[in-house]
C-alpha cells in the first residue's frame, strides 16, 4: 500500500504531520484508512499505474509539505465544472481531465458535516478506501481524491452519463426490454457482488439507483458508503443497514454476524424489481417490510430457518404463511423461464445459510440457456437526463429509499460502532 | 404564302372531295394528321387540335368533333360507309400515328389479356409452343383475316375467355405481382442510387470545408507570429493525404484493370460501390459462448483450503447461535485468513518503497517499467 497516493509510507510522515495536523485530512488517513487487507498483487500493479504521474511536484508548490504537494498536484490534474446535483451530504460536479479535456469525470465533493465537524464523515472514508481496492469493468473507478479549501474531500469518479437502471425500470412507457437484457444486467450486477465478496467487502447498499450505467452499456455498482469487510468472527456489525426494500429478513431481525449472504438478497430483490418493473417488496417501516416478506416469501419459523427465533428482534406477523413454492414464482416472474426462476428463487431463500452465494450464481445453468445475454452496446438506454440522475444518486445519503412518503427523508442515525 | 396556303386547302374542302396529301407543289403538304376529316379544320387554324379515335371503328376525327356528334349521346359514325354507333366514353387519343398499329395493338393486348398461360402451366415446351402457335393464329385472324375468320376467331376468343376465367384471373393476379415487385425494387434501386449521390456530395463538401479550416488555423497561428508547434503534425497530414491520394491511385488503377479485362465500369462507379461496402455494419466478432465471470477466476495457487480448517480462537463462536443464525460463514473467515495469510508473497516491498514523493515523473515511470518487467519475471518464476 505504500504506492498509494493517499497513504504515505510509515515512519516519514509522522514527523512532518506533528507541525500542522490540520492542515490536510490526509494525514489521518493512514490512521483512519488501514492498509488493505485485501490488496493482491493485481490491485497493487494498478497503483502503481495510477500514482506514476501524479509524484511530480512544481517548484511553486515546494514550501509545502510532500503530503500537500501531492494533493496539490492530483488536485491541478482535474477541472471541476458545471454542478450535477446538490445534496446534505455531497455535492457532484461534472469535470474533465486537465491534460485531455475528453476525459470527464465525476466529483464528488463531501460536505463538511456537523456531525462529524472533527473528522471526516464515516461514509466518505468507507467510500474510498473500498473503492480504492476495488477494480473491477462493473465497479465504479475512483480515479483519484484530493481536498479542496475548507478540508472538503473530493472523489474523483469515472463519469457514468446514462443513469440508472431504476430510471430504465421505472420509464415504462418509454424503455421496453425483455428476458435477454435482464440476463446481460443481472449478469454483470452478480459480477459485480461476486468481485467485492471474493475480495471479502460487503457492499450493503445494493439496488437499482446505486446501479449507474457507462456509456458503453455497462452497468457499474456505485456508492460504497455502507461497505465493510466482513468475515471476523466475534465482530458485531450494525444491523441498521442496506435500504428498507432490498433489506434481508437476518438483517430485519437485527443479526450482528452476517455475511455476503445480505447483499445476495439485495440482488434477488432487483432481479424481482427488473422482472416485474416496480419494487418487489416495498415496505414503508420496518414491521411492513417483514409483513410483505412474509406473504411474498413465506414466514421465517425455525423450520425454514433453524435459530431464527432466537435474534434479536424477531417478530412476524401473527398471521403465517407457508414458505412460496416455484408454481406461484412461474406465475409471477415467468418471463425469465424456469432456469432464471430457480436462479431467483435460490437468491430469495428465508435462511442465510442456505442462500445461493454470487460464486454460484454465476455457475447457475441460466447463464447458458436460451435468450443469450444482450450485448453491452445494444442494451436498452435513455439519452437525456442521465448526467442529472447520476447527480442525484452520487448526492443521496446512503441506506435510504428516496422520495419516502410521510416525510421520512431524515437521514437515520446509523449505528457504526463495532465490538459494544 | 401563309395565306395562299389556307386559301389552298380550303378550297377543296368546300367541294367536299377527298383530301390528298401529296397535291400540286404551290400547296403545302397537309398529312391526314394535321386535318380533320369530318369538320375538316386544320391544324394551323388550331393549334390544341387533337385527334381522337374509337377502337370500334378506328376512324379518326377531332376533338371538337366528338363533342359536337356525341354530346348528346350514341351515335354513328361521320365517317361514310362506316354504320358503327359509337359512344363518346370509347374516344381515346392514338398512341401510334397508324391507325392499323393501333388496332393490332389493341387487338393483341386483348388477346394476352385472355390468352395468358405462363410457360409453367404446361406439361412441356412442345405443348407450351403449340399453345403459342394457336394464339397467334387467332390474333392473325382477328388482325388481317376476312370477315367470316375474323367472327370465327372473335367466338374461339370469347369460348376460351368462357372455359377459363379462373385460371386467367389467377394468372392475372400473378402477373399484377411480378409487375409491382419488378416496380418496387427499380425504385428500390433508384432511391439507393440517389443516397449515393447524396453521400458523396456531403462527403466532398466536408473535405473542402475541413481543408479550409485547417488552413485558416494554419494562416492564424502563422499570423501570430508562433512558430507554429504542428509543424510535424501538418506534415504528417500532408503525407496522410498523400497517403490517400496514392490509395485513390491503386483503387483508379485497380478499376481500369477490371474495364481492360471487359467489364464497362466508369471510375466514379467504381468509387461509389467500393463506399457502398465501407458502410455495410462491420461483421460481429465471433461470440464465443457467454461467460458469466466475465474472465477468468483467480484461485489460490500458494494454498489449499481444507474443509476442516479450525483455529481454537474461533472455535468459542462456533456455536455461538447468533453467528450460526444470522449467516455468518466460518468458511469465510478461514478463506480470508488464509488469503491475507500469503497475500503479498512475491510482491516486493522494498522495490516499491522507492517509487514515492521526491522524484521525477520519468524517473518514476522508467522505475514503474523495470518494476513491471521484475515483478511479471517473478510472477513467470512463480
Amino acid at each position: 500500500m505504500a504506492v498509494s497516493p493517499l497513504v504515505t509510507a510509515p515512519g516519514e510522515p509522522s514527523q512532518t504531520s506533528t507541525t500542522n495536523a490540520a492542515a490536510s485530512p490526509f494525514k489521518r488517513l493512514p490512521s483512519a484508512v488501514p492498509s488493505s487487507s485485501t490488496g493482491t498483487p493485481m490491485l497493487l500493479g494498478h497503483h502503481q499505474s495510477q500514482n506514476a504521474p501524479s509524484a511530480g511536484g512544481g517548484a511553486s508548490t515546494m514550501t509545502l509539505d510532500p503530503i500537500e504537494q501531492m494533493n496539490e498536484t492530483e488536485k491541478r490534474k482535474y477541472i471541476k465544472g458545471k454542478k450535477l446535483g446538490e445534496g446534505t451530504y455531497a455535492n457532484v460536479y461534472l469535470g474533465h481531465s486537465r491534460s485531455d479535456p475528453s476525459v470527464l469525470v465525476a466529483i464528488k465533493k463531501i460536505k463538511v458535516q456537523q456531525q462529524y465537524r472533527d473528522g471526516l464523515p464515516l461514509d466518505a472514508i468507507r467510500e474510498t478506501k473500498w473503492l480504492r481496492e476495488l477494480h473491477h469493468p462493473n465497479i465504479i473507478s475512483l480515479l483519484s481524491v484530493f481536498s479542496s479549501k475548507d478540508q472538503n474531500l473530493n472523489l474523483v469518479l469515472e463519469y457514468l452519463p446514462l443513469g440508472d437502471l431504476e430510471m430504465l425500470i421505472r420509464d415504462i412507457d418509454n424503455v421496453t426490454y425483455g428476458a435477454a437484457d435482464i440476463k446481460a444486467w443481472m449478469g454483470m450486477l452478480t459480477r459485480a457482488v461476486w468481485f467485492c465478496h471474493d475480495n471479502w467487502v460487503l457492499h450493503r447498499d445494493i439496488k437499482p439507483n446505486n446501479l449507474l450505467i457507462a456509456a458503453d452499456g455497462e452497468v457499474k455498482l456505485a456508492d460504497f458508503g455502507l461497505a465493510r469487510g466482513f468475515g471476523d468472527p466475534g465482530y458485531k456489525m450494525t444491523s441498521n443497514v442496506i435500504t428498507r426494500w432490498y433489506r434481508p429478513p437476518e438483517l430485519l431481525f437485527g443479526a450482528r454476524h452476517y455475511a455476503g449472504a445480505v447483499d445476495i438478497w439485495s440482488v434477488g430483490t432487483v432481479f424481482a424489481e427488473l422482472i416485474l418493473r416496480t419494487a418487489f417488496l416495498p415496505g414503508n417501516t420496518e414491521v411492513e417490510q417483514i409483513a410483505l416478506i412474509c406473504r411474498a416469501i413465506g414466514t421465517p419459523n425455525e423450520d425454514n430457518w433453524p435459530g431464527v427465533t432466537q435474534l434479536r428482534e424477531y417478530t412476524v406477523p401473527s398471521e403465517t404463511f407457508p414458505v412460496v413454492g416455484k408454481d406461484s414464482y412461474m406465475a409471477r416472474f415467468g418471463a425469465v423461464g424456469p432456469d432464471g426462476v430457480d436462479l431467483l428463487m435460490k437468491t430469495l431463500v428465508l435462511d442465510p445459510k442456505n442462500r445461493i452465494t454470487a460464486k454460484q450464481m454465476l455457475e447457475h445453468r441460466w447463464w447458458h440457456v436460451d435468450p443469450k445475454p444482450r450485448s453491452k452496446e445494444d442494451l436498452p438506454r435513455k439519452a437525456e437526463g442521465g448526467d442529472k440522475k447520476m447527480g442525484a444518486d452520487l448526492k443521496r445519503r446512503n441506506g435510504l429509499v428516496e422520495d419516502e412518503p410521510r416525510g421520512q427523508k431524515v437521514a437515520r442515525k446509523l449505528d457504526f460502532g463495532q465490538g459494544k | 404564302m401563309s395565306r395562299k396556303a389556307t386559301m389552298g386547302t380550303r378550297a377543296p374542302g368546300g367541294m367536299g372531295g377527298p383530301i390528298s396529301s401529296s397535291s400540286s407543289s404551290a400547296i403545302p403538304d397537309i398529312g391526314p394528321e394535321d386535318m380533320c376529316p369530318v369538320c375538316k379544320t386544320m391544324r394551323y387554324l388550331n393549334k390544341e387540335m387533337k385527334f381522337l379515335i374509337n377502337p370500334e371503328c378506328y376512324h379518326s376525327m377531332c376533338s371538337a368533333c366528338v363533342d359536337r356528334i356525341f354530346n348528346a349521346g350514341p351515335n354513328q359514325c361521320p365517317h361514310a360507309g362506316c354504320h358503327k354507333t359509337l359512344r363518346r366514353k370509347g374516344f381515346r387519343a392514338a398512341f401510334f400515328g397508324d391507325l392499323s398499329v393501333e388496332r393490332e395493338v389493341d387487338i393483341r393486348r386483348r388477346v394476352a389479356a385472355v390468352f395468358n398461360q405462363q410457360e409453367d402451366d404446361f406439361v412441356d415446351l412442345q405443348a407450351y409452343n403449340d399453345y403459342l402457335q394457336k394464339v397467334e393464329d387467332l390474333t392473325f385472324d382477328l388482325v388481317n383475316g376476312s370477315d367470316a375468320q375474323r367472327s370465327a376467331a372473335e367466338a374461339e376468343l370469347q369460348r376460351w375467355e368462357a372455359e377459363h376465367k379462373a385460371d386467367i384471373e389467377r394468372n392475372r393476379k400473378a402477373g399484377r405481382e411480378a409487375d409491382e415487385q419488378s416496380r418496387r425494387r427499380r425504385a428500390a434501386e433508384q432511391e439507393a442510387v440517389r443516397q449515393r449521390r447524396l453521400e458523396a456530395a456531403r462527403e466532398a463538401q466536408e473535405e473542402k470545408q475541413e481543408r479550409a479550416r485547417n488552413r485558416e488555423a494554419e494562416l492564424e497561428s502563422l499570423a501570430k507570429g508562433q512558430v507554429p508547434a504542428d509543424a510535424t503534425q501538418r506534415v504528417q497530414l500532408k503525407r496522410r493525404g498523400q497517403a490517400n491520394r496514392a490509395v485513390e491511385a491503386a483503387a483508379a488503377a485497380a478499376i481500369a484493370a477490371t474495364s481492360a479485362a471487359g467489364v464497362v465500369s466508369s471510375g466514379d462507379g467504381g468509387r461509389l460501390s467500393i463506399r457502398g461496402l465501407k458502410e455495410k455494419k462491420k461483421a460481429p466478432a465471433p461470440e464465443g459462448p457467454y461467460d458469466p465471470f466475465g474472465g477468468p477466476v483467480f484461485v489460490p495457487t500458494r494454498y489449499k483450503l481444507h474443509p476442516a480448517l479450525r483455529h481454537h480462537d474461533s472455535d468459542r463462536y462456533r456455536n455461538d447461535s447468533q453467528h450460526r443464525t444470522g449467516g455468518f460463514s466460518f468458511d469465510d473467515y478461514y478463506a480470508r485468513v488464509m488469503f491475507e495469510a500469503f497475500a503479498g508473497l512475491g510482491v516486493f516491498i522494498e522495490d516499491e518503497k522507492e517509487v514515492g514523493i521526491g522524484l521525477s515523473a520519468s524517473e518514476v515511470v522508467g522505475m514503474a517499467a523495470g518494476l513491471a518487467a521484475v515483478s511479471s519475471d517473478r510472477m513467470d518464476l512463480d
